[in-house]
C-alpha cells in the first residue's frame, strides 16, 4: 500500500513538473481552475507579467489569433504571474484581452514549466501534449507561430 | 515624436493597490490635483510602448567660484526598431569660459606671463594664486550607437564619436559583445573602444620644459617673437587612447543586483597639457623663472568599478566603489552613492553623495627648485596630484503624463588639493598652494 | 600590472561560478525591470558628471552599460 502511494506520488510529480495541461491556476474570479478544461483544443499557453514589454507586443496577435481560429478550436490561455493581481487588472484594462486569461500569483505553474525568460508560450495539440515553446515574442517571427497552429488546428 | 499612443503612464503602487480605500483618496487627490501628473504608486510599474523614439535633453551650467564657468547642452534620442535593435544618438555642446590654475605658485610680488598664443601677456597681482585667464572654448560632440540582440543570449554593441574643440578633436569607435547565462540573471559584456585625438594647441605646443619667454625681458619685438618661438614646436600632435573592459552584471535576488567591471585603458601620444607651467624658486621660495611642463607620452591605466543597486517600494538606491591606478603612479579611490524616495507614483526626490581620493603621479611637483637639474618630466597640475574631493547633490523629478520626465539637479564640488610632502622653502609659506576649489552645477533636464 | 590583471580575470571567474546558485526566475523580475533599476536609467546626469570629473580629476573611467534591466525577449 505505502509502495503504491509512493509509485503514485511519484508518478504525480512527474506529471505536475512538467509542462503539461494538468495543472491548477485562478480565474478571474478567483476561483481554482484546471488547465484540462481546454483539453481537446489546441491550446497556446502564454505566460505574462504587466512589467514585461514583449509580453505587450504579444497581446494584439494573441487577441487576432484567437478571434481568427476560434471556431476551428484554438484556447488562447495567458497565464498572468504577476505577484499583485491589481497591476495585471491595470494591464488588462488598457489591453484588453479577448481570450482566456489565468493567474498563478504563487509561480508555482511557471516553476512546473521551467520558464526560461519573459514571456514564454507553450503549444499543445488537441491529444494535450505539449508540441512546441517559444521563449519570448518576436514580432518578425509571428508568422512562423501562426504557421505552427494552423498546422495543428488541421490534425 | 510625441508617444502618442503610450497610454501605460499610470504606475500603480502595490501598496495603495492593496488598500482599496486609500487607492480611492489617492486617485481622488491625484484628480484634485489637475490630473498633469500620473496618478498614484511607485514601486512596480507597468511596461511602456517603446518603440517611439524616446528623447532626453538636459541644460546644464557649471560654474567655479571665480574661475570657470561653462555651460552644457546635451540631446540624447533612442529608437528601438522591431524586437532586437536600439538606436542611440547623442549630441553635446558646451561653451567654456574662465580662467584656471597655470601651475605657477603664488609670490610676494606680482608676476606676469605670456599668454599661450604669445601676443600679448597678463599680470597676477601679489600673493594671488596664478590663473590663465584667457580659457574660453565652444565644444561639439557627436555620437551614434547601435545595439542588436542576435539571439536570447547574445548582443553586439558598435558606435562612432566624435568632438571638436578650437584646439581639439577627437574621433573614436567602440564595439561590445554581451552574454547572458543562467537565465539571464548573469550577464557577462566585453567591450573595446578606440580613439584617435589631435592636439592643436593656441601658440604651438610648448617645447619640454622650456622658460617662458616674457616680452618685458626683451628690448625688441622681434627679440621676443623669436625668443618665444624658440619655445614651440611646430604643428599638431596626437594622442591614441585604447580601451578594453570586461564587466560581469549579477541579479542577486528580486531587489538587487550587483556589477563588477574592470577596465584597462593605454594611452599614447601628447599627453602634455601645452598651458601648464611649473614655477622655479629659489631657496627663498622666490620664482626665477617659468617653464612649461612635459609628461611621459604613454599611461597605462587600470579600473576596478563594483556597484550595487537595490528596488526599494518607495525608492531606489545605488552604493558603487572605485579604484584606479596607473603607470604614473596615481592611485584614487571613489565611493558613491544615490538614494531615490518617491514622495509620491509623480514626484520624487533623489540624494547624491560622493567622495573621491587621489594620489599624486610621480612627477608631480608644486613647483621646480633653481639648484636642481631640471627633471625629465613635471607637472604641477593640481589635477594630477594629491587631492581629495566631494560631491553632494540634490534632485528632484516629476513624472508627468504621456511618460514624460521633467528634472531639477543641484550640486555643490568641492576639491582640496594637499601638499604631496614637498618641504616649502621662504616666502612660498605664507601662501596657500593647495587652494580649495569650490564649484556648483545647476541642471534643468526634460524627457519625453 | 600582469598580475592584476590576473587577478581580476580570475576573480571574475570565480563570481561567474559562483553566481549560478544566485539570481530570480524570469517571472520575479517585475522589480528589477522598473525603469529606474536600469543601470543606464540617469545616463545624462552620469555624462555630464563624467565629463566633470574627466576635466577636474586624475583618473576616469570605470563605469559601463551593461546588462541588468527586465531581461525579457
Amino acid at each position: 500500500m505505502r509502495k503504491l502511494f509512493l509509485f503514485l506520488s511519484l508518478l504525480s510529480t512527474g506529471v505536475f513538473a512538467a509542462p503539461s495541461l494538468d495543472h491548477q491556476v485562478f480565474d478571474s474570479q478567483n476561483q481554482s481552475v484546471s488547465l484540462s478544461e481546454f483539453k481537446g483544443k489546441v491550446v497556446y499557453v502564454d505566460f505574462w507579467a504587466s512589467w514585461c514589454g514583449p509580453c505587450r507586443k504579444s497581446f494584439p496577435w494573441m487577441n487576432a489569433m484567437q478571434q481568427k481560429y476560434r471556431d476551428q478550436g484554438l484556447a488562447v490561455v495567458a497565464i498572468n504571474l504577476d505577484t499583485d493581481k491589481a497591476l495585471a487588472e491595470e494591464f488588462l484594462k488598457q489591453m484588453p484581452a479577448q481570450f482566456s486569461v489565468r493567474f498563478n500569483p504563487e509561480g508555482d505553474v511557471a516553476r512546473s514549466f521551467d520558464l526560461l525568460g519573459m514571456p514564454s508560450s507553450f503549444v499543445f495539440n488537441r491529444q494535450g501534449q505539449l508540441v512546441k515553446n517559444h521563449v519570448g515574442f518576436y514580432q518578425d517571427n509571428a508568422a512562423d507561430y501562426e504557421q505552427e497552429l494552423v498546422s495543428l488546428l488541421k490534425e | 515624436m510625441i508617444n502618442n499612443n503610450n497610454k501605460l503612464d499610470s504606475i500603480p503602487s502595490q501598496r495603495t493597490a492593496s488598500n482599496p480605500q486609500t487607492k480611492k483618496i489617492a486617485s481622488a487627490l491625484a484628480f484634485a490635483s489637475c490630473g498633469l501628473f500620473a496618478s498614484n504608486g511607485h514601486a512596480t510599474e507597468l511596461v511602456k510602448n517603446v518603440d517611439d523614439w524616446k528623447v532626453d535633453a538636459a541644460l546644464m551650467y557649471y560654474g567655479e567660484q571665480d574661475r570657470v564657468q561653462a555651460i552644457e547642452a546635451i540631446g540624447k534620442a533612442q529608437k528601438n526598431f522591431g524586437d532586437d535593435s536600439v538606436l542611440d544618438l547623442k549630441l553635446v555642446v558646451d561653451s567654456l569660459t574662465g580662467a584656471s590654475a597655470s601651475g605657477a605658485v603664488a609670490q610676494s610680488d606680482s608676476q606676469t606671463f605670456t599668454r599661450p598664443s604669445g601676443n600679448g601677456q597678463y599680470k597676477v597681482a601679489a600673493g594671488d594664486t596664478p590663473l590663465d585667464d584667457t580659457f574660453h572654448d565652444t565644444r561639439v560632440q557627436g555620437s551614434a550607437n547601435w545595439s542588436q540582440k542576435l539571439n536570447p543570449d547574445w548582443k553586439v554593441s558598435g558606435g562612432v564619436y566624435g568632438s571638436k574643440e578650437f584646439d581639439y578633436m577627437s574621433m573614436g569607435i567602440n564595439a561590445g559583445v554581451e552574454r547572458g547565462f543562467n537565465k539571464d540573471n548573469t550577464t557577462l559584456f566585453l567591450g573595446t573602444a578606440y580613439s584617435f585625438d589631435v592636439v592643436d594647441p593656441v601658440g604651438g605646443r610648448p617645447v619640454a620644459l622650456s622658460s617662458m619667454a616674457i616680452r618685458d625681458n626683451f628690448t625688441s619685438d622681434e627679440a621676443y617673437r623669436t625668443a618665444f618661438d624658440a619655445t614651440r614646436q611646430n604643428g599638431s600632435d596626437d594622442k591614441q587612447t585604447v580601451d578594453l573592459m570586461l564587466g560581469i552584471t549579477q541579479i542577486l535576488n528580486q531587489r538587487w543586483l550587483l556589477q563588477a567591471n574592470y577596465g584597462l585603458s593605454s594611452v599614447s601620444g601628447y599627453l602634455t597639457d601645452p598651458y601648464k607651467v611649473l614655477s622655479v624658486v629659489d631657496n627663498n621660495g622666490t620664482s626665477q623663472d617659468i617653464v612649461y611642463e612635459n609628461r611621459p607620452d604613454s599611461r597605462l591605466k587600470h579600473s576596478f568599478y563594483v556597484m550595487t543597486k537595490g528596488a526599494l517600494d518607495s525608492g531606489v538606491v545605488d552604493f558603487s566603489y572605485r579604484y584606479n591606478t596607473d603607470d604614473w603612479d596615481l592611485t584614487s579611490h571613489t565611493l558613491e552613492t544615490h538614494y531615490r524616495y518617491y514622495f509620491s507614483g509623480s514626484f520624487y526626490g533623489q540624494l547624491h553623495l560622493r567622495y573621491y581620493q587621489q594620489s599624486a603621479v610621480n612627477f608631480y611637483q608644486p613647483f621646480l627648485l633653481a639648484d636642481t637639474p631640471l627633471p625629465e618630466f613635471a607637472s604641477a597640475d593640481y589635477r594630477i596630484g594629491d587631492m581629495s574631493a566631494y560631491t553632494i547633490g540634490v534632485k528632484f523629478g516629476h513624472r508627468l503624463s504621456g511618460g514624460h520626465e521633467m528634472t531639477y539637479r543641484l550640486e555643490y564640488y568641492q576639491q582640496d588639493p594637499k601638499n604631496n610632502g614637498t618641504e616649502l622653502p621662504g616666502q612660498l609659506q605664507n601662501y596657500d598652494l593647495f587652494p580649495t576649489q569650490k564649484a556648483i552645477t545647476a541642471q534643468f533636464s526634460y524627457s519625453f | 600590472m600582469r598580475k592584476i590583471t590576473l587577478i581580476a580575470v580570475s576573480l571574475i571567474v570565480v563570481g561567474l561560478t559562483g553566481c549560478t546558485n544566485l539570481g530570480v526566475q524570469p517571472w520575479e523580475k517585475g522589480q528589477l525591470a522598473r525603469s529606474d533599476m536600469a543601470l543606464d536609467s540617469e545616463k545624462l546626469d552620469q555624462a555630464l558628471d563624467d565629463h566633470i570629473y574627466f576635466s577636474k580629476e586624475g583618473s576616469s573611467g570605470g563605469r559601463a552599460f551593461a546588462g541588468g534591466g527586465c531581461g525579457c525577449n
